[in-house]
């Protein structure tokens, strides 16, 4: 009986391990995010406002966060210009309330995964969604999302060469769309032949360890999360 | 067009990696142009390449849910969930499409098709969103023309790019297929 007990404790302190706690929290963050979006589309008018307070909270809590919020506002502003100008020509001076609900919905919609973004860290976020995809896609995306630094550090290499060489490449020059295929050229080019050789690298050590052949799948724990 | 659905882990992969670029470039190449659909200009290209790349069905679709997760995960753009929509609508619209298309076409013509399909799909995601919120129908349909009209330039630009680019990639012996 105690043997069983103790078992039973030493199973429950493995599965509540922090990396545990931090996974179920983003989980429950995520369900949370969704709900919140859901809201904002299908509640009344008048449970808005309650959302509105909730919205806040979370803008304060991202604030505190460090987030930059500017992105978003900027997006509400532009929003409602659009809006609120379609329905004064459309419909006149009445509709204006109406335009500026429907802004305020999406702009209710648009905050919680601002939210998410900031509070969540993306390795959480992957391993959630690596519950729900088939094991191969969790490791595809597991592994792009790991060398994703990579990748970024070897575009800006060859952006920086291509500039050095005077490709009209600059962000100047890029205003123009005249010069974006040579950005294709220069850049996009270069990059996917990389990518088609790393994957095909990944592939073969990936197989070479026996991925994708026994049903019973493993995970790597990094030593560095453990302290 | 072959219609395998298991796809290697090496093609996996390669559908990977080209949505992390995809979602990273979005974010780094953020062009303050003042109008919205810029987007649709890496996501034709990198969705067409898939497609001319491994040539079956499903690869646009499997590339646009990696890079919605991965934006998702990574925190760009302000959608949170809502920005998986945005990646994987055009996908599917454009991984249909594609199934209809005779392969008699001219590679330029069927990447400007499926272009222009992806950009109308990705309008209907903002169409949708506002239809939610409660929008009148009228403004609606104005704002999902408009959005098609910008985003479908963009749309065909990256999609006319496509080919050559296919075509050096051939030169260079780095597809196993004869023909796109």
């Amino acid at each position: 009986m105690w043997v069983s007990c103790s078992r039973w404790r030493l199973f429950v302190r493995r599965c509540w391990s922090r990396e545990c706690q931090e996974t179920m929290l983003c989980a429950l963050s995520l369900f949370f995010v969704c709900i919140l979006s859901a809201c904002a589309f299908v509640l009344p008018v008048d449970l808005l406002l309650p959302l509105a307070a909730i919205n806040g909270f979370l803008v304060l809590h991202g604030l505190a966060r460090r987030g930059s919020i500017m992105g978003v506002v900027k997006l509400g502003v532009i929003q409602l210009t659009i809006t609120l100008s379609l329905y004064l020509l459309l419909y006149g001076v009445g509709h204006l309330a109406q335009g500026a609900v429907v802004v305020g919905r999406i702009m209710l919609a648009t905050i919680p995964g601002w939210w998410l973004c900031i509070t969540a860290a993306p390795e959480r976020i992957g391993e959630v969604l690596s519950a729900f995809l088939p094991s191969k896609w969790a490791f595809v995306v597991a592994a792009s999302l790991s060398l994703l630094p990579y990748m970024a550090e070897e575009v800006r290499e060859i952006y920086q060469i291509q500039c050095l060489r005077g490709a009209r490449i600059t962000p100047k020059a890029l205003r123009n769309p005249k010069n974006w295929p040579e950005l294709v050229y220069c850049v996009l080019f270069p990059v996917l032949i990389q990518l088609l050789k790393l994957s095909r690298q990944m592939a073969v050590a990936a197989q070479s360890r026996h991925f994708g052949k026994s049903t019973r799948v493993t995970h790597w724990h990094s030593p560095r999360d453990k302290k | 067009m072959k219609k395998k659905l298991p796809l290697s882990l090496q093609d996996s992969l390669f559908i990977g990696f080209c949505a992390t670029l995809l979602v990273a470039l979005t974010s780094m190449l953020r062009l303050k142009l003042g109008i919205s659909g810029h987007s649709m200009f890496l996501m034709s290209f990198f969705y067409l390449i898939c497609y001319g790349v491994l040539g079956r069905f499903g690869s646009m679709i499997a590339c646009g849910g990696i890079a919605g997760l991965v934006a998702m995960a990574l925190g760009v753009g302000k959608g949170g969930p809502m920005i998986l929509l945005k990646f994987i609508l055009p996908a599917i619209a454009m991984d249909l499409v594609a199934l209809l298309l005779p392969l008699t076409l001219s590679l330029h013509w069927r990447c400007m098709i499926l272009g222009i399909v992806g950009c109308m799909a990705w309008a209907v995601k903002v169409a949708l969103s506002n239809v939610l919120a409660g929008m009148a129908f009228d403004v609606v349909l104005i704002q999902w023309g408009a959005s098609v009209l910008k985003g479908g330039f963009f749309a065909t630009l990256g999609a006319l790019l496509v080919p050559p680019v296919l075509h050096r990639l051939k030169a260079h012996d780095l597809l196993h297929r004869d023909k796109f």
